[in-house]
């Protein structure tokens, strides 16, 4: 066994395991012996540590932190302050996005439709294509699309004839 | 959780109370655990005036942050996290640099400490030794890093198993045991240095 080997087993020596290839190179080794004792130093110290006892909560300690806990809840922090503005402020947010994405989302016809740009663009240059167009050959034109097959034949063909 | 007995049920009320803002029903919680707490602060911190001050943190801490205490692990797990953190934050703050005994003791008397740790029972050692293997890991604690600190106090001192630390760090116990392995490692590089250097 190497001796890299053996201080990898650390943990197996910490708990006091000793696999009979450990005790075999410990026999022969002496650095790992050394090591082995300081292991052992160690584990003792915190064995003696830990019997120490902790400090006793002074009397009325959990009364006086109730108190202080009820200060702290009547007087609000900054942190609390920041906490409260902020929560509004995302809910603003949501809120707001949400109104967006209505606005996208919704169907540009139908009940709720709002004005759009187009209703408010469209009147205008359908006054504009009747200034245009004064003697009304477009509407003339419209008519027989309208009126299926049997109309008469444009104005302008026999004029030409 | 474990099983529901009165205790516990009784816990959970207390629990639930707090819960909607009301400090009364703290108290009870912290009387229970004030120990726990006490015990886990002192020897993460070492410093036997300053324990009662970071408990009051710790358990203010608690307090403000009971909404999110969502009973998967018990009260005391989830208590016991609060305060391995607080202490670690305030460790990193706070570097102790202590006086030991035991690098003022003779390479002899040295040898003769090591033979009786190896061979007699710590109930053995005589006050002196005592205070000497005492002094010793509580130095080379305070110079551990922080998380060997957390890892070797919660282990060594506070005697949680593995799945228990794992349950208090949020870690899988297969890490917990690789670095408790790295840090009991690097603990006795430190003592080896230390020998060397002086």
């Amino acid at each position: 066994m190497r001796c890299k080997d053996f201080q990898e087993r650390l943990d197996e020596l910490w708990e006091g395991v000793q696999a009979p290839e450990i005790q075999r190179h410990l026999a022969e080794c002496k650095e790992c012996g050394r090591y082995v004792r300081e292991m052992q130093i160690v584990r003792s110290g915190f064995s003696v540590l830990k019997r120490e006892s902790a400090p006793e909560p002074s009397l009325g300690f959990p009364e006086r932190l109730v108190r202080r806990l009820g200060e702290l809840s009547e007087a609000p922090s900054v942190a609390d302050f920041f906490e409260s503005v902020g929560r509004r402020f995302v809910y603003a947010t949501l809120v707001f996005t949400f109104l967006m994405l209505m606005a996208l989302v919704l169907p540009s016809t139908g009940p709720v439709r709002g004005l759009a740009a187009t209703d408010v663009l469209m009147p205008t240059q359908e006054t504009a294509q009747v200034q245009v167009d004064p003697l009304g050959e477009s509407s003339q034109q419209d008519i027989p699309d309208a009126m299926s097959g049997d109309a008469p034949a444009p104005p302008a063909t026999k004029g030409m004839k | 959780m474990g099983s529901i007995t009165p205790e516990v049920t009784q816990e959970i009320q207390w629990i639930r109370l707090a819960q909607e803002g009301d400090t009364e029903a703290f108290g009870p919680l912290v009387r229970k655990h004030e120990r726990r707490v006490f015990s886990l602060v002192y020897h993460l911190v070492r410093r036997r005036d300053e324990v009662e001050d970071i408990a009051q943190e710790i358990f203010i801490k608690a307090f403000r942050a009971i909404r999110s205490y969502n009973f998967q692990s018990s009260f005391s797990t989830w208590l016991c996290r609060i305060a391995t953190n607080h202490c670690y934050d305030y460790l990193r703050h706070e570097r102790a640099s202590r006086v030991s005994f035991y690098w003022q003791m003779g390479e002899d008397r040295q040898r003769d400490l090591e033979d009786n740790v190896q061979s007699l029972p710590e109930d053995g050692l005589d006050h002196e030794e005592q205070v000497v293997l005492r002094d010793l890991v509580g130095k080379l604690l305070d110079r551990a890093p922080e998380n060997d600190r957390q890892i070797l106090t919660l282990k060594e001192l506070q005697d949680f198993s593995v799945e228990e630390i794992a349950e208090i760090l949020k870690l899988k116990p297969t890490t917990v045991k690789v670095r408790l392995h790295r840090a009991r490692k690097r603990m006795l590089e430190d003592l080896r240095q230390w020998r060397e250097g002086r």
